[in-house]
């Protein structure tokens, strides 16, 4: 055996004097106790988990469970932890992390999350999982706390970022680590010349689409993992387009990597209800649509701004607030406007005016009042979002808002008001990150994103471990408008809703047809006219049927061979 | 640990200590702390401090433990007790801090007849087995201070013995040949050698994973140059704190036993 043996002898000279002084002696029952204690807490294994024991009031899934014996036993305490939005990855870190700290073999650690989940964290960490972890407030808490909460902005800053760097930390995590995927900023700098001896790196969006973020996300992990970076894109971008290379490096991850899927864990999801609801334009709502439409044909004065048609287009399927507070910003935003500028928009702004109510609004009513129930409205505008709680508001209806921008605590507080006492909340965003809202199960989405991840975002609020009904999805559309078009063409072409984004990845990355998301900006910001949107999605869904009817005949052929 | 082992322990923890059991409820325990224990336990420095200097009258607190939320009152204001909580883990931690040395003779029933009692010394360890992993071993080692005899599991043999902290009439001790000093080297020593006996392939496989993952590294680095060089090192310093090998003996408790030759 050539391992070093340490003994620790401090107590000796005190045991010593002890006798010499033949006393004070400690007392026999407490002496067997803490002999008691010890058997406990002594850890017999190097395998299997000890925190379970630990948690009484946690139940953690068993795929949970399984990841954090994964990442300890065979990954080393070094992962990324991909599971799909909603499957609890901070409950795998929680669970990491007091494992290693149960074992002694985690004190001192860094977690770092974005600003508005830095509370969050630490009230987790503390409340399930009985860890102190502090937030950062004061410079001093980093050589003085032993777990620190934190966001990346800060820490990275100097004198944060100095004291950082003297501390021996046994662990770090990374919340949202997707952020790292660029190696050039400042933010991957920072995070690479932190000595990781175990590290967790927490993100929900699938990373294999872009290689390059693979190979960043890695070798900050793990550098060396994917080789170097020379090596690397030599490999991989002389042969980007062979299959079988892709299954070697889906390999090579995925033993740093761990994505549990829905469809994997095992659990029963309640389903998702989607339903389209088409809804007519009264007169005067059809008419400020169809001249806003016509501004098309008005020659090239919109172009030099930076609001489209499209944009107005839309705004005008959701109300005619939206569409007037960006008439009023393209007038205040134009320098030296023309007068033919003025007057095109002021004679948009008397469409405006003439517009008595919004239908949509009156079947959102219609249906919040059937419902009898709680319900998210989801709007893609401020203008739109404050008319329905005015709106709302004379109907009897009590509704909260709620934006991405909002700080933690107004998000709490508002969470609670919707949970206690409004039927009705208003959400102009996801608010992206970290809002559970499972105790709800109805959404209408009352216009859509233009981005599918952004309204798997918003269904991931409330379609998530904990909700126990199956989730009802409203998506309203306008008739004969752009609205509808978009709906037709991208969810219901994709099947999107039924659908967990990440499976379509997938396999679109399998044929190196690239990410999904970038495909769909480019359709809907890049396209000029909504024939050329037509095609190209045309183009995507056929990519899509196709990379489908591969997979088919992959499991087809695996079947086969069996 | 179940939750009615620790009700008992808590139970133990607080009567070892002199502290009065106010209530004594199968699913909660209040008990009036001692001034020491208060100060154990409460975390209030300032407030003996101040009332130090101020020779008001001491008020040390009441603790309610509640090892059994369903049965307790529901409106009864405590702290909930289980393995993982805090306070059970300061509470773990004091028990050990408080009696790490211990001194006990035999209670032997040789009434009338003049008993010798042999000296020995006891020490309690856990050796741990530390790489990227852990494990934990418990060991109890007797030594007796006259002929050298090495006892496993002492602790639980003395388990069997009744034992006093005043030397029972009718006995007297008999004089140790091996200091305790040198005792304790014999038995530091007779670790190690059961230690170097033990099967450490766990030892080797975690050198191996540190090879493995210092290959990659130097591979990635293998153009090192002055820019490169500081991340390299912290992450080799990195790989080395988290696959290196170590053993650690660490001592939890121990103590002087006066015992009858027929006791162990």
């Amino acid at each position: 055996m050539n391992v070093e043996i340490e003994f620790d002898s401090s107590w000796q000279d005190d045991f010593l004097q002890k006798i010499d002084h033949d006393g004070p002696w400690g007392n026999w029952e407490l002496f067997k106790l803490a002999i008691d204690i010890e058997r406990h807490l002594i850890i017999p294994e190097f395998e299997g988990l000890q925190a379970p024991k630990h948690l009484p009031n946690l139940t953690p899934l068993p795929h949970q469970l399984e990841t954090a014996k994964q990442v300890i036993e065979n990954m080393n305490g070094k992962a990324i932890l991909a599971d799909e939005v909603g499957l609890g990855k901070t409950i795998e870190a929680g669970l990491i992390l007091k494992e290693y700290m149960i074992r002694g073999l985690v004190k001192k650690v860094l977690i770092l999350v974005p600003a508005s989940l830095v509370t969050q964290w630490a009230q987790e960490l503390n409340n399930k999982f009985y860890i102190p972890a502090i937030t950062q407030r004061k410079s001093y808490v980093w050589d003085q706390c032993d777990v620190v909460v934190s966001s990346i902005d800060t820490a990275k800053r100097n004198p944060h970022r100095d004291i950082i760097y003297q501390q021996n930390y046994d662990l770090i995590i990374i919340d949202e680590a997707h952020k790292l995927k660029n190696n050039k900023t400042k933010n991957y700098e920072f995070v690479q010349n932190l000595k990781k001896k175990f590290c967790l790196l927490l993100t929900a969006t699938p990373i294999q689409n872009r290689i390059e973020e693979i190979f960043n996300l890695v070798s900050l992990l793990k550098p060396g993992h994917l080789g170097s970076e020379t090596a690397f894109y030599e490999k991989y971008k002389r042969d980007s387009r062979s299959l079988n290379d892709d299954e070697h490096l889906k390999e090579i991850v995925n033993k740093v990597m761990i994505r549990n899927r829905r469809a994997d864990t095992g659990i029963e999801w309640t389903k998702r209800h989607v339903e389209t609801i088409p809804i007519e334009f009264s007169p005067s709502e059809r008419e400020l649509y169809d001249s806003v439409t016509e501004l098309k044909n008005e020659g090239d004065w919109l172009q030099t701004s930076s609001f489209s048609v499209m944009t107005l287009q839309r705004e005008a399927c959701s109300s005619r607030e939206a569409v007037f507070y960006t008439l009023k910003n393209m007038l205040l935003k134009k320098e030296n406007p023309t007068q033919a500028y003025q007057q095109q928009i002021e004679s948009l702004i008397k469409k405006v005016e003439a517009v008595q109510k919004n239908s949509k609004a009156e079947k959102a009513l219609e249906l919040i009042q059937t419902i009898n129930d709680k319900v998210i409205i989801f709007t893609e505008y401020r203008a739109t979002q404050l008319y329905l709680q005015w709106y709302l508001k004379q109907h009897g209806i009590s509704s909260v808002p709620f934006r991405g921008g909002f700080k933690r605590g107004k998000k709490d507080w508002m969470r609670e008001l919707f949970q206690k006492h409004a039927q009705v909340l208003i959400a102009t965003e996801a608010g992206g990150e970290g809002i559970n809202l499972q105790f709800c199960n109805h959404i209408i989405n009352f216009d859509l994103p233009w981005n599918p991840m952004r309204l798997e975002q918003r269904i991931g609020r409330i379609h998530r471990l904990g909700q126990e009904k199956d989730v009802m999805i409203y998506n309203f559309a306008i008739k004969n408008t752009v609205e509808e078009h978009i709906l037709k063409l991208l969810y219901e072409k994709i099947d999107l809703f039924e659908k967990v984004i990440g499976e379509l990845d997938d396999i679109l990355t399998k044929l190196e047809f690239g990410n999904i998301e970038d495909h769909l900006i480019d359709i809907f910001s890049g396209s000029s006219s909504e024939g050329e949107m037509r095609i190209k999605m045309e183009n995507l869904s056929s990519m899509i049927e196709f990379a489908e009817s591969m997979k088919k005949g992959e499991a087809h052929a695996a079947a086969g061979n069996s | 640990m179940q939750q009615q082992e620790i009700r008992n322990f808590l139970l133990n923890y607080f009567q070892a200590n002199d502290c009065p059991i106010v209530e004594n409820h199968p699913a909660y325990l209040t008990v009036q702390l001692t001034i020491e224990m208060d100060k154990e336990l409460m975390n209030r420095p300032f407030y003996w401090h101040y009332l130090e200097k101020t020779g008001g009258i001491p008020n040390p607190m009441q603790l309610t433990l509640i090892t059994d939320k369903e049965g307790a009152p529901e409106k009864l204001r405590g702290e909930t007790i289980h393995f993982g909580s805090p306070r059970l883990h300061q509470i773990f931690e004091s028990t050990k801090n408080l009696s790490r040395y211990i001194r006990l003779y035999e209670n032997h029933p040789n009434a009338n007849r003049q008993t010798p009692l042999l000296p020995w010394l006891c020490m309690n360890v856990k050796i741990s087995y530390q790489c990227d992993r852990k494990r934990d071993i418990f060991k109890s080692i007797g030594l007796q201070l006259i002929n050298g005899q090495m006892v496993e599991d002492f602790h639980d043999r003395l388990m069997r013995v009744p034992l006093t902290p005043k030397i029972p009439d009718y006995s007297f001790t008999l004089s140790p040949l091996i200091k305790p000093k040198s005792g304790m080297l014999r038995i530091e020593s007779y670790l190690k050698s059961a230690i170097e006996m033990d099967d450490h392939s766990w030892a080797d496989e975690a050198r191996e994973r540190w090879e493995k993952d210092l290959e990659l590294l130097n591979h990635f680095y293998e153009d090192v140059n002055e820019e490169t060089k500081e991340s390299y090192e912290i992450e080799q310093q990195a790989l080395k704190e988290q696959y290196e090998p170590k053993i650690n003996i660490s001592f939890i408790n121990g103590g002087l036993f006066y015992l009858t030759a027929r006791a162990v």
